[in-house]
Order: structure tokens, then sequence, then C-alpha cells
């Protein structure tokens, strides 16, 4: 392979250069505009650290959109990996049909988390949505009124992220199970006949690095969220549903409140950055 | 491999378990579909879930979708379509180079994995950190409202996952054709194109596909970016609730034209759906 030429930068550098330009840069600038009382389209002040210790020491709403954010992505991420997991140690046998399952549990992950939103809205409806119907017609009498309360709120949110981000768990883990070498569980269909055996001494060690991947990405989307809370409750009641990114969102572009905006949105990178850089390197041994 | 002793009831309560596990993926889109055909007076009044045996079907909310608000719809449709299309372009261009760069030279000076990071990073960042200095550079640009502006936007945003899926497409592509098209006299740019480019081709539909459907379900950029003649359907879907409160035959139409089309599209990448969401770290 001609190692010296230069041609070989030419494929790279559109892409880098772009990736350079369109984040870096805004980077930079939000970085600016986190030391500065900036208002959008006014002045702006050179405040040092100003935003920070306000944000960590006195914004209630910076408490109260993180400690909403980690319900929801804790939430999230057990119950999609775990029954991503369980359905895939479901579908991973010959089973008639499995292209078709497959296929079905591909649509979720495509469909627009905002549309989702609504639609939820409608699903969880007082009076005519699906789930109250159908708690009617169980017999009970008093099904929870999903928008008006806290909990009930957070509950259908997390359903909903739950119902689109579980066929992402359930493929990458089939995919995970599907590589597993068969001659090891031949060898040990010798020793066991317990397939609880097989599934903790065997499958699960094998499966842990795919796990880890699935809990990191999952974990990594549902801190990003804001279009399903955005369409179900707008937020509510209250503030019970403002997940962090929201709450950037309503300060600095509906409150117009740039600076501060900025630095709540670093203290988010930093999080997703520590959260990250276990990922990382694992990956940066795999992209050798 | 599963290594099983079925029984009878094994089986039954596996094709039970398989039942809930379908119904409880298409339930919403049933529930869309279903709702999408009552009628407006009936909707809010009973609770229903079966057409024909608790109310009867009707046409009218389609119709009216399709003559009545069809200029609202088409235009976004047609914003949607355009965003789409241009982001998927450049983001598959730029993608395809760099992923085939970065699986077949070995760069030094800053190493290929370093570089691979560099794009992977880009999806670990969070949409809202960008979003505030994105409105003002495009503010200042006099971009703000217009489909290339969104089109810059999702471009960027799904450019790692053309690099990373393509990348370990090319990887596992043998080499050895490339090299003696090079033997022969060929440049690298044309080995790149007559040879690297037809095998990859399906994979870099899929990659197309899949970059295709997350520009057309972006959301925050599109909220932010447009406000009037640019409004992708995400954004004009967000305006059901506004007059009157939910309405649902509204929502439900609605909410179908907007998912269908990616979801539909999806469909045709599943081979590269789980490599390219998980970055290559899981092969499919």
């Amino acid at each position: 392979m001609p190692e010296r030429s230069r041609v070989k930068y030419l494929f790279v550098l559109p892409g880098i250069i772009w990736v350079l330009c369109f984040t870096i840069f805004p980077l930079l600038y939000s970085l600016r505009l986190a030391f500065f009382q900036a208002r959008l389209g006014k002045s702006e002040t050179f405040i040092w650290l100003e935003n920070f210790r306000r944000a960590l020491f006195e914004d209630y709403r910076f408490w109260n959109s993180m400690g909403v954010t980690v319900f929801f992505v804790v939430c999230s991420v057990v119950c999609t990996v775990s029954l991503g997991l369980a359905l895939a140690l479901l579908f991973n046998r010959p089973l008639r049909g499995q292209r078709l399952f497959r296929a079905l549990f591909t649509t979720p992950l495509f469909t627009a988390p905002i549309a989702l939103g609504y639609l939820g809205l409608t699903i969880f409806h007082e009076q005519v949505g699906a789930v109250n119907t159908v708690l009617f017609a169980l017999g009970v009498e008093h099904p929870p009124a999903w928008f008006s309360s806290i909990w009930p709120a957070r509950i259908a949110i997390v359903l909903v992220d739950i119902w689109q981000w579980t066929p992402f768990c359930f493929l990458v883990l089939l995919a995970g199970l599907q590589s597993l070498p068969d001659e090891i569980y031949e060898a040990a269909w010798l020793d066991t006949s317990s397939s609880w055996d097989i599934f903790r001494h065997i499958t699960l060690p094998l499966l842990t690095p795919v796990l880890f991947t699935v809990s990191i990405l999952r974990m990594v989307e549902a801190f990003k969220m804001l279009d399903i809370p955005f369409s179900m409750t707008s937020g509510g009641p209250g503030a019970a549903t403002q997940t962090y990114s929201f709450y950037i969102y309503l300060t600095g572009l509906r409150n117009f409140n740039a600076g501060y905006a900025s630095a709540l949105a670093y203290i988010l990178l930093f999080v997703m950055l520590l959260i990250s850089l276990s990922f990382f390197n694992r990956l940066r041994q795999l992209y050798e | 491999m599963y290594q099983g002793k079925s029984t009878l009831i094994g089986k039954i309560a596996l094709w039970v378990v398989v039942l809930i596990a379908v119904s409880w993926a298409v339930f919403p889109f049933y529930w869309a579909i279903v709702t999408s055909f009552k009628q407006p007076g009936v909707i809010m009044t009973t609770p229903s879930l079966i057409p024909w045996l608790q109310f009867t079907p009707t046409l009218a909310n389609w119709n009216d979708e399709f003559t009545q608000r069809w200029p609202e719809i088409s235009r976004a449709l047609t914003n949607s379509l355009i965003v789409s299309t241009g982001a998927t372009l450049v983001a598959i261009t730029l993608g395809t180079m760099a992923g085939y760069g970065l699986a077949r030279f070995r760069f030094r000076r800053w190493k290929n994995k370093d570089m691979t990071m560099w794009f992977l990073s880009q999806r670990f960042l969070p949409p809202m950190a960008t979003a505030i200095p994105f409105f003002l550079v495009m503010k200042f640009l006099n971009l703000l409202d217009t489909q290339l502006a969104l089109i810059l936007v999702n471009a960027t945003f799904t450019m790692p996952f053309a690099v990373l899926t393509l990348r370990d497409v090319f990887k596992e592509l043998p080499k050895e054709m490339e090299e003696s098209a090079w033997v022969d006299g060929a440049s690298h740019f044309q080995a790149f194109f007559r040879i690297a480019l037809p095998l990859a081709a399906p994979a870099i539909a899929a990659a197309a596909v899949i970059c295709f459907a997350f520009s057309w379900n972006e959301f925050l950029f599109a909220l932010i970016l447009t406000y009037r003649n640019a409004q992708p359907i995400t954004v004009v879907i967000a305006g059901v609730e506004h007059t009157q409160g939910v309405q649902f035959w509204f929502v439900a139409t609605r909410l179908l034209i907007a998912i269908l089309p990616p979801a539909l599209l999806a469909l045709t990448a599943q081979r590269y759906i789980v490599r390219g969401l998980t970055f290559g770290a899981v092969k499919g």
C-alpha cells in the first residue's frame, strides 16, 4: 500500500473539518457564553463562574430537572435492558416468523419521539385513552388521571420511552447472543441440564460486553430526553416531568437567558463525559 | 445456541409470551390507526378499541387531512423530504469517504482510532449543548427558517453513523482487488469509485436510510431554527394541541403521516441497524 500518498487525507479531511466547524465552533461559543450574563440580542457582562455557582447552589429548578432526568434514566435503562434481554433470550432459538418479529421490533426505533409523545397523550387520556379504557374494562373504578398528578405523569413518560427503546436493546442483545460460539454451549450441555446454570455461568459472562455497550448507549440517549416530555406533558404537572434538556431549552430559548443556559449545557456535557469515558476506552481498543 | 426439550406446555407458554410481546410492540400503531377512523364526536364521549364492534369507522378524518389541511401538511412533508434528503446526501458523501479512508489507510500523525473516536464523540454530545450557539450563528448568517440550516445541522448529527458503519463495512471487504488495481496504475480515487464503492453499495444504502430516518425525526433543532416556511413535519405536528385541547382524530392522522415514512424505510436497512446504532461495537 502506498503509504506516503497524500491522497489519503482527501478522504478523511472533509468529514473531520465539517464536524469541526459545526460542533467545536458552537461549543467554544457557548463555553464563552457560559461565563457571561448574556441575554439573546442584548448586552453581555463577564461574570466569571457566577452562572455555575447559581445553578449548583441556588437554583432549585436545576436540581429538580436533574432529579427528574436521573429518575427517567435509571428507570428507562433498567427496564429496557432487562426487558430487551428477556426478549432476546426468548427469541434466540429457531422460531417460525423470527424475521417478521425482528422487523416489527425495528419500527418503534424509527418512530419520531415527538409524534410518539402526542400519541401517548391520547393513549393515556383520562377518560377515553386506551390505557384507561382497558382499566375500566378490567373493573378499575378510578384509574389514574395520568397527566394531572406527579407520579402517574412520570410513569406514563417512562412507559412510552420503554416502548420505544426496548426494541433497540432487544435487537442488539439478540445479535450479541447469536454471535456467541455454539461449541461452548454444546460442551456445557454435556455437563449440566439446567438452562439457568448455562445462563448464569456462560451466557451472562460472555454477554457482559454487549450488555455494557447497550446500557451506556441507552444512558446517553436517555440523558438527552426532551421530545417525549415536551409533547406529552410539557414538563408538567408543575415541573414534575421537566427533564434537564427541557430546562435548558426553556432557559435559553424561551426566556432567552443564553449565558445561564450555556452554563447548564456545559454541566450536562460534563456529566455525559463522565458516563461515556469508560465506553470510549472500550471502543478505542475496538477501533485499533 | 438454545437446546431445548420442547413440551407442549412449553411451546404454548412460549407462543403466549411472543404474542404479548408482539401486541405490546404494535399496539400504539393499532391505536393510532383505529383512532384515525373514529368520528370526532364519538372519540371524546365513548372509549372504544375495536372498529365495527364498538364504533362505525369513517374516512372523514383522512378526507379532511388530504383536502382541507393538505396545503399545510404537504408543505411540511416537502420540507422534511428536502431536509432529510439533503442532510443524508452530505452525511453519506463525507461519511463514505471518511469511512473508506479510515478503513484502508494508516494515518500516523493523528492515529486512525483517534479520528474514529472523534467522529464517535459527536454522538455523545447532547444536542442541547450546541442548540443556542447554532441559533445565534444561523441568525447571524440569515439562515433562520431555511431548509439549508436544517440540512447543515442534520448532516452534522447523522454523519457519525455513516462514518462508523461504513468504516466497518469497508474493513470487511477484501482489499486485494483494490491493491491490484493500484498496481495496474489506478489512482486511489479510481479504485475507490470503481471497486470499493459498488461492493459497499448495499451497506451505503442502508446507512443512508438510517441517516434519513434520523433527520426526518429530528425535532429540537427544527423547532429552534424554523418558524414558518421551513417547518418540517415534526414541528407541524407539535401544533396539533394548540387550539382546542387535544384533537384526537387530528393527532392520529397526522402522526401516522409523520411516522410512517421513516419507519417503513427503516425496514429495508434491517441488516445494518444493530451495527449502525452501536457504532460497530456489536455486529448485527
